[in-house]
C-alpha cells in the first residue's frame, strides 16, 4: 500500500508543477521568507532621518551621524522640500540663537522627541563612551514581530496544504478518474492517503523551507515539523471536503479560505488576550501549534511542551477526522 | 466467472428497485451482453460487479470473489472500459497509461503498445486534455486493458467513434476474447451486441426479461420471411413471403422459375426488434 500511496503522491506532484496556481502554492513558502528577509530590516530599524544644510552646523551633523542617517541639502529652499516629503525627516538649521528644529508637523512624537534628546545631548557635550550604564539581556536577537509573522506563515503553509488538496480532488472529479481509481488495487484509504501526501508534503517542506530562508536555522526542526505536521492534518481533512463538495477550483480555494478565520483567532488570542481569556480558544487547534511554534521559534520549547500541544491538535484533528471521514468516503463513491 | 443471485438494489433504500431480483451467470471465456434502454439498471448491474456500488441485497461472485466482501487483489483481474472517459487531462497519454499500469500488483502490458493498437501512435506525448472526445474514449478502452483482465467490463465501447475504430476496437475486443478474455459488454447498441456476444440479457426496469445467444433468439422470435424483387412485365416488384407457409412457398417456387430476379434475401428480425417485441419497450 505504502508503494501506491508513494505512486498516487508522485503523480499529484508532477501535476501540480505543471500548473501555475499550484505551482504558486507549492513555491509560495519559499516567496514568503524572501519576502520577510526583505522586510525584516525595516522591522528592526528604528533610526531617524536628519537634514542639514550643506556647511553648516558641520559639527553638530558629526555628532548627529553617530545617532540618525544624514542627507545634506545646499541650501534650505532644497531642504524644505525635502522635509515635506511623504517620510519622516526632521531638518535642523541654524538662527541667531543656534540652531532650530523643523518639521513638517505630521511626524511621530517620538522622532521629533529623540531629535530634541540628540541636541540636548550634543549641546551638553554628552559622550556615550562615558556612559555608567550596564546591559543585560535575555539573548533574544529576533524581533518579536519577525517572530510572529514566520508563527503565522507556518500556519498559513498548513492551510495551502489543505487548498493544494482540495485542487487536486477538483481535478480528480472533473476528470471522472475517482471512478478508475477504485478499478484499481488501490483501497480508498490508500487513496485518500495518497492524495493526502501532497499536503503533509507541502506542509513540512513549506515549514522547513520558511524556517531556513527567514534565518531560524537554530531552532529544533523535529520540534517544528512535529508541530506543523499535526496541525496540517486539520487541513488536509477539511481540503478533501472542500474538494469533494465545490465544483471548481475556485469554489474549493474560497472554502479552504474559511480555515484562515481559525488561525486568524488563534493569533490574536495569543498574542491579545490575557492568559485567562485565552481558555476560550483552548478548541482552537491552530491555538496550540501557534504557542508551540512561539516557544520553538524563541528557543524556549521543551519535548514535553511540543508532545503536549501536538497531541491536544491531534485529538481536536482525530475528533474532526471521525466527523468527516462518513461524508469523505461518501463523496469518493 | 460472474455468479448473480437474487440481486436487488435502491438508491433511496424506499422499496423502488434500480435492479429488482436479478439472476444470472457469465461463463469464462465468453461474451455476454448486458442490453437495455437508458435507467434500466445496466449501470447500477455493472457498478455493482464492480464494486463501484455498494451491494444491499442478493449474492455477487466476480472472478471468485464475494463483492459484498471486495479484496482489492480482484481488481488485478478486472478491467473496465467506462462510456465516459475518465483520464488525466494534464497527464500525456503514455503518463495516463504508465501512472495506471504501477497501481496494479500483476503483469501488465506495455503503455506505448497499448496506444499503438487503439490507433493513438504518435499521439502519446499529447496531453489527454487536448484529445478529441474519441481518442479520449481510446484512450480509456486501452487503460482497462492494461493488467490482462480475466474479466473485461466494457460500457458502450464504441459509443462515438468513427465506423473504422469502431471496427478497429470491435476487433479488438474478439480478439482478447479469441485469448480467453471473459467479457460483460453493457450497451444499447443491439448491432454490435449481436456481432460480438455469445449471449444477451435484455433488462429493463430493473428486471431481466430474456437471456439467450441472439442466434437462438432470432430462430425463436424471428419472423421465416424471404424479401423478393423481381421483374414482371418491364416493372420491379417487391414481395415479402413466409418461407413457412405453403401458398407462399409455392408463389416463392413460382417466381423464381418464371421471372427475372433482381434481389432476394432472407428477412431476419435485428436483436433490436425481437427487445421490442419481448419487452414492449423502444432502445432509448
Amino acid at each position: 500500500m505504502i508503494k501506491k500511496i508513494w505512486i498516487i503522491f508522485i503523480r499529484d506532484l508532477k501535476v501540480n508543477t505543471r500548473e501555475f496556481l499550484t505551482l504558486y502554492l507549492l513555491v509560495f513558502p519559499i516567496l514568503f521568507g524572501i519576502g520577510v528577509n526583505l522586510l525584516t530590516p525595516g522591522i528592526t530599524d528604528t533610526s531617524i532621518s536628519i537634514a542639514f544644510i550643506e556647511k553648516e552646523n558641520v559639527e553638530m551633523a558629526s555628532y548627529f551621524k553617530d545617532f540618525a542617517n544624514l542627507e545634506s541639502f545646499p541650501d534650505e529652499e532644497a531642504l524644505k522640500k525635502r522635509i515635506e516629503g511623504r517620510d519622516d525627516i526632521i531638518g535642523i538649521l541654524k538662527d541667531q540663537e543656534g540652531s532650530y528644529i523643523l518639521a513638517q508637523g505630521n511626524e511621530p512624537t517620538y522622532v521629533i522627541d529623540l531629535v530634541k534628546l540628540i541636541k540636548t545631548l550634543y549641546e551638553s557635550d554628552a559622550d556615550l563612551n562615558e556612559t555608567s550604564a550596564v546591559i543585560h539581556d535575555f539573548g533574544q536577537d529576533v524581533p518579536p514581530l519577525k517572530t510572529m509573522l514566520v508563527n503565522i506563515m507556518l500556519l498559513m503553509t498548513s492551510v495551502l496544504a489543505g487548498m493544494l488538496i482540495s485542487i487536486n480532488i477538483i481535478e480528480e472529479k472533473s476528470d471522472n478518474t475517482i471512478s478508475a481509481m477504485h478499478l484499481s488495487p488501490v483501497s480508498r484509504l490508500g487513496f485518500i492517503f495518497g492524495k493526502s501526501l501532497i499536503g503533509v508534503f507541502l506542509a513540512i517542506y513549506g515549514s522547513v523551507v520558511l524556517l531556513w530562508t527567514t534565518g531560524y536555522t537554530d531552532v529544533n526542526i523535529l520540534q517544528a515539523i512535529l508541530a506543523i505536521f499535526s496541525v496540517s492534518l486539520l487541513s488536509i481533512v477539511v481540503g478533501f471536503i472542500q474538494g469533494l463538495n465545490a465544483e471548481d477550483i475556485m469554489g474549493a480555494a474560497a472554502g479552504v479560505k474559511m480555515m484562515f478565520l481559525p488561525v486568524a483567532a488563534a493569533v490574536a488570542s495569543v498574542e491579545l488576550l490575557s492568559d485567562k481569556w485565552q481558555m476560550l480558544f483552548y478548541w482552537v487547534p491552530y491555538y496550540w501549534t501557534y504557542k508551540g511554534n512561539v516557544a520553538i521559534l524563541t528557543k524556549n520549547a521543551t519535548w514535553p511542551q511540543i508532545l503536549l500541544y501536538s497531541g491536544i491538535v491531534l485529538i481536536l484533528c482525530a475528533a474532526v477526522f471521525a466527523l468527516l471521514i462518513p461524508r469523505i468516503k461518501k463523496g469518493l463513491e | 466467472m460472474i455468479k448473480v443471485k437474487n440481486l436487488k438494489h435502491s438508491y433511496n433504500k424506499d422499496g423502488k428497485y434500480a435492479v429488482n431480483d436479478i439472476s444470472f451467470e457469465v461463463k469464462e471465456g465468453e461474451i455476454f451482453g448486458f442490453l437495455g434502454p437508458s435507467g434500466a439498471g445496466k449501470s447500477t448491474t455493472q457498478g455493482i460487479l464492480t464494486g463501484l456500488l455498494q451491494i444491499q441485497e442478493g449474492e455477487v461472485e466476480v472472478t471468485g470473489y464475494n463483492v459484498r466482501k471486495i479484496d482489492n487483489k480482484m481488481f488485478n483481474k478486472i478491467g473496465m472500459s467506462f462510456e465516459q472517459s475518465n483520464v488525466y487531462s494534464k497527464m500525456s497519454a503514455l503518463e495516463n497509461l504508465e501512472f495506471y499500469r504501477k497501481l496494479f500488483d500483476v503483469k501488465t502490458r506495455e503503455p506505448q503498445d497499448l496506444i499503438n493498437l487503439v490507433g493513438l501512435d504518435g499521439k502519446e506525448n499529447k496531453k489527454a486534455g487536448e484529445f478529441s472526445k474519441g481518442m479520449k474514449h481510446r484512450l480509456t478502452f486501452a487503460r482497462s486493458m492494461i493488467n490482462y483482465p480475466e474479466l473485461w467490463f466494457l460500457d458502450e465501447p464504441t459509443t462515438g467513434l468513427d465506423p473504422a475504430i469502431a471496427s478497429k476496437i470491435k476487433n479488438i475486443i474478439k480478439e482478447e476474447n479469441e485469448k480467453g478474455t471473459t467479457i460483460f459488454l453493457t450497451t444499447h447498441n443491439m448491432h454490435i451486441a449481436d456481432e460480438l456476444c455469445d449471449r444477451v440479457a435484455f433488462i429493463v426496469d430493473g428486471e431481466i426479461k430474456l437471456i439467450d445467444s441472439p442466434r437462438n433468439l432470432k430462430l425463436q422470435y424471428g419472423d421465416k420471411l424471404v424479401e423478393v424483387e423481381y421483374v414482371m412485365d418491364g416493372k420491379t416488384i417487391k414481395e415479402k413471403l413466409s418461407t413457412v407457409m405453403d401458398d407462399d412457398k409455392k408463389k416463392l417456387t413460382y417466381i423464381i422459375e418464371h421471372y427475372s430476379i433482381e434481389t432476394m434475401h432472407t428477412k431476419e428480425a435485428t436483436l433490436e426488434e425481437i427487445f421490442i417485441k419481448v419487452t414492449g419497450r423502444e432502445l432509448v
